[in-house]
């Protein structure tokens, strides 16, 4: 929970109640009931700020004093968004230039980078004004004090998105990257940017030496892996039609590597070697891969991954079962799974089959 | 552990809080959820009197917003006062600006079954109206009617409050699962938004959606072997919400209650966990931090405890893991559900009479 102060108004700061210019309004208590609960000690600014706002939304007054107040009002409390909606619904009719408050709600982000309602308000004044050309500019710089800020994230994401901002995001995720190749924000956004760009047979073999290249550097790094295995899986390719990533993960074994993410990886690619052998009746041996898998999941049930030692072991057990499956073969395997659908909705005769 | 320190703690809350806690001034209601909840799961709501859990009732009910006939949708509950006015001059009026909000709304509810009340002066109906107002076209949901962002947590407090109500009304299930299916990530975690990051609170957050929409055969066995795999990958002593963060105490609650849902908490490692968990707690003051040696808050707290009690804490009740109440709660609602529905076909009943 972060603390909100209002130490940051200035001396000359003067209460509503005793300004001359807002005598004329009637303040408002909130009431809270005879027996509130987490009731707040509020600060006596707070207090007057508050009763005065109340005093401008029942009488639904929108002028330049309503506005300032609720600068006032959002710097007591940035997460309120009622005070925000009002703020806008003044913006609005006042006919505001859009373009000071887009300055103005920048600040207040830079203050609050991890507020829903700012970001929120951002995003609204973007969409009336129709022009995204600073969002770059201000998620970058909130990304340049904490890369994996959430909220700066989504809005860019969003920016890019609605307004077709995708030229430069793999250069900028590149620099980040650079910076810290742990940096699994921005290889989600990578994920993203190149998925709306179009990933293309070209695109994906592009993009898995950019990962490998990664991990050389790193091998110890999820980010990297899941990205690599995100992409081969993408489209429902399989491991195996990318040479490249076999002889570059077993390298990287034979040389005596055992990051427990290369030795996962190589659980799921000898799995489905092992599987699509037993399913296609190929004349490879099958169990040479399946006794990789059981060994590779000892190995980081018991050295490398102890800490999951628990679901390594779960792992060889749902690998036994589903070779067990496959070894039935593909066809015999269906009618066994869709046993129940089968029997509404096939034909008489097929009903008596070996399946059942 | 001293469950009388940690239940004092969160009683200190839901008295008075400093002023420099002013932020948190439009969501005191998850304050008092995180109170109560907290203290009913360290079994202990017999710190509470009768009287003061009244007060609670009434405090929580004073938030509900009855929307006008005809006019916006707007049902549920309020996070706070802030809009509730003293003795106002004639015509003066903030009602228009009072709407239901997805997260206050759900937790409003929680807080008034867990007190044993029997949601009688819930305007039912209201609430499902409008959590059906605010869904959109892409199958989430807004946190209110306007004026609020949306994305996969009021997808979860949604699915929360429709089965807490025990009516989905016209809200659209279909629309939401396809939501949170095109939310789920290349890692195997669920998202906030579509193409956002994966997140330990956001998957949470979808996967408890499913569980309570009923839709969770939506998830084919490779979606389910991967999340089951990016979830357990969160672990490093505690949990993280992403990969390479640092572990924080909630995600000990978010993943674990996730992993819980999909029956794979067994997976995990309890020792670790436990003893991460643990290592953030005040003994002195009472609370949970999200790191060791900082300072606790409510909301560590509330989620330290909870992943405790999935460890099976002696001491603890059990919660469940979806809508993240105890188990005694959850089948007090269980119980409501049985009586509304006894109405209902009395109501029949007597009609066909
Ligand atoms: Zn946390």
């Amino acid at each position: 929970m972060s603390d909100s102060s209002d130490e940051d108004f200035n001396e000359s700061y003067v209460m509503y109640r005793h300004r001359r210019e807002w005598s004329d309004v009637h303040p408002i208590k909130q009431n809270d009931g005879p027996n509130p609960i987490v009731a707040i000690a509020y600060s006596e600014r707070f207090l007057d700020v508050y009763d005065y706002f109340r005093a401008i939304l029942a009488t639904q007054e929108k002028s330049e004093r309503a506005l300032e107040l609720t600068t006032d009002a959002l710097r007591l409390n940035a997460a309120n968004y009622t005070v925000w909606q009002y703020r806008r619904e003044i913006l609005h009719a006042l006919k505001k230039n859009l373009y000071d408050e887009l300055q103005y709600i920048a600040e207040v982000i830079e203050d609050n980078p991890k507020n829903y309602q700012v970001w929120h308000h951002r995003r609204v004044i973007v969409e009336w004004l129709n022009d995204a050309s600073k969002e770059l500019d201000l998620t970058e710089k909130i990304l340049d004090l904490d890369a994996k800020n959430y909220h700066a994230w989504q809005h860019r994401q969003w920016a890019i998105e609605t307004f077709n901002l995708f030229d430069n995001e793999l250069a900028f995720i590149d620099k980040l990257i650079a910076a810290d190749v742990r940096n699994n924000s921005a290889w989600n956004q990578r994920f993203f940017v190149l998925k709306h760009l179009g990933l293309t047979p070209e695109t994906v073999q592009r993009e898995i030496h950019y990962a490998m290249n990664r991990i050389r550097l790193i091998k110890n790094n999820e980010s990297s892996w899941n990205f690599l295995k995100g992409l081969l899986e993408y489209g429902d390719f399989s491991i195996s039609q990318f040479p490249d990533v076999e002889t570059f993960t077993e390298e990287l074994y034979n040389s005596g590597n055992r990051s427990p993410y290369l030795l996962a990886f190589l659980v799921d690619m000898y799995t489905e070697k092992t599987l699509h052998i037993y399913e296609t009746n190929s004349y490879d041996d099958p169990e040479v891969y399946a006794r990789k898998v059981v060994e590779l999941c000892e190995m980081l049930a018991n050295h490398y991954d102890t800490i999951r030692y628990k679901y390594w072991k779960y792992v060889i057990q749902k690998f036994n079962a589903d070779k067990e499956l496959a070894k039935v073969g593909p066809n015999e395997q269906n009618e066994e799974k869709d046993e129940e659908e089968h029997l509404v909705t096939r034909e008489p005769e097929k009903v008596n089959g070996e399946a059942q | 552990m001293n469950k009388r320190v940690h239940a004092r703690y969160f009683s200190r809350f839901l008295n008075l809080l400093p002023h420099r806690l002013s932020c948190h001034d439009s969501t005191r209601a998850t304050i008092g959820f995180f109170s109560v909840s907290g203290i009913d799961v360290l079994d202990s709501l017999d710190l509470l009197s009768e009287e003061s859990k009244k007060n609670i009732i009434d405090w929580i009910y004073s938030l509900q917003v009855i929307p006008k006939e005809g006019g916006l949708k707007c049902g549920g509950f309020q996070g706070a006062t802030t809009l509730n006015l003293l003795d106002p001059p004639e015509n003066y009026s903030t009602d228009q600006y009072k709407w239901g909000h997805l997260a206050m709304t759900y937790t409003c509810i929680a807080v008034l079954v867990i007190l044993g009340d029997d949601l009688s002066r819930v305007d039912r109906k209201a609430i499902i109206e409008g959590v059906a107002s605010v869904q959109r076209d892409d199958g989430s949901f807004s946190a209110s009617v306007e004026g609020n962002e949306f994305d996969m947590r009021f997808v979860y407090c949604a699915s929360c409050i429709c089965f807490m109500l025990n009516d989905w009304g016209n809200v659209d299930k279909k629309l939401m699962s396809q939501y949170i299916l095109k939310s789920i990530r290349y890692d195997g975690g669920v998202s906030q938004h579509l193409e956002n990051e994966s997140h330990g609170g956001t998957t949470f957050c979808a996967i408890a959606a499913l569980q309570l929409s009923d839709q969770m055969h939506l998830l084919n066995s490779k979606q389910m072997e991967k999340l089951k795999r990016w979830l357990l990958f969160r672990q490093d002593g505690g949990f993280q919400g992403r990969p390479n963060k640092p572990i924080d105490t909630c995600y000990s609650f978010w993943i674990g209650a996730a992993l819980k849902i999909i029956d794979a908490f067994e997976l995990s490692n309890f020792k670790e966990n436990r003893e991460y968990i643990l290592s953030c707690q005040d003994t002195i003051v009472g609370g949970f931090s999200k790191w060791s040696g900082t300072s606790s808050d409510p909301f560590h707290t509330y989620f330290g405890l909870c992943g405790l009690s999935f460890l099976r804490e002696p001491g603890l009740l059990e919660v469940q893991p979806c809508l993240n109440i105890s188990m005694r709660a959850f089948e007090r609602l269980k119980n409501l559900h049985k009586i509304w529905q006894l109405h209902s076909q009395m109501e029949v009943q007597l009609n066909i009479e």
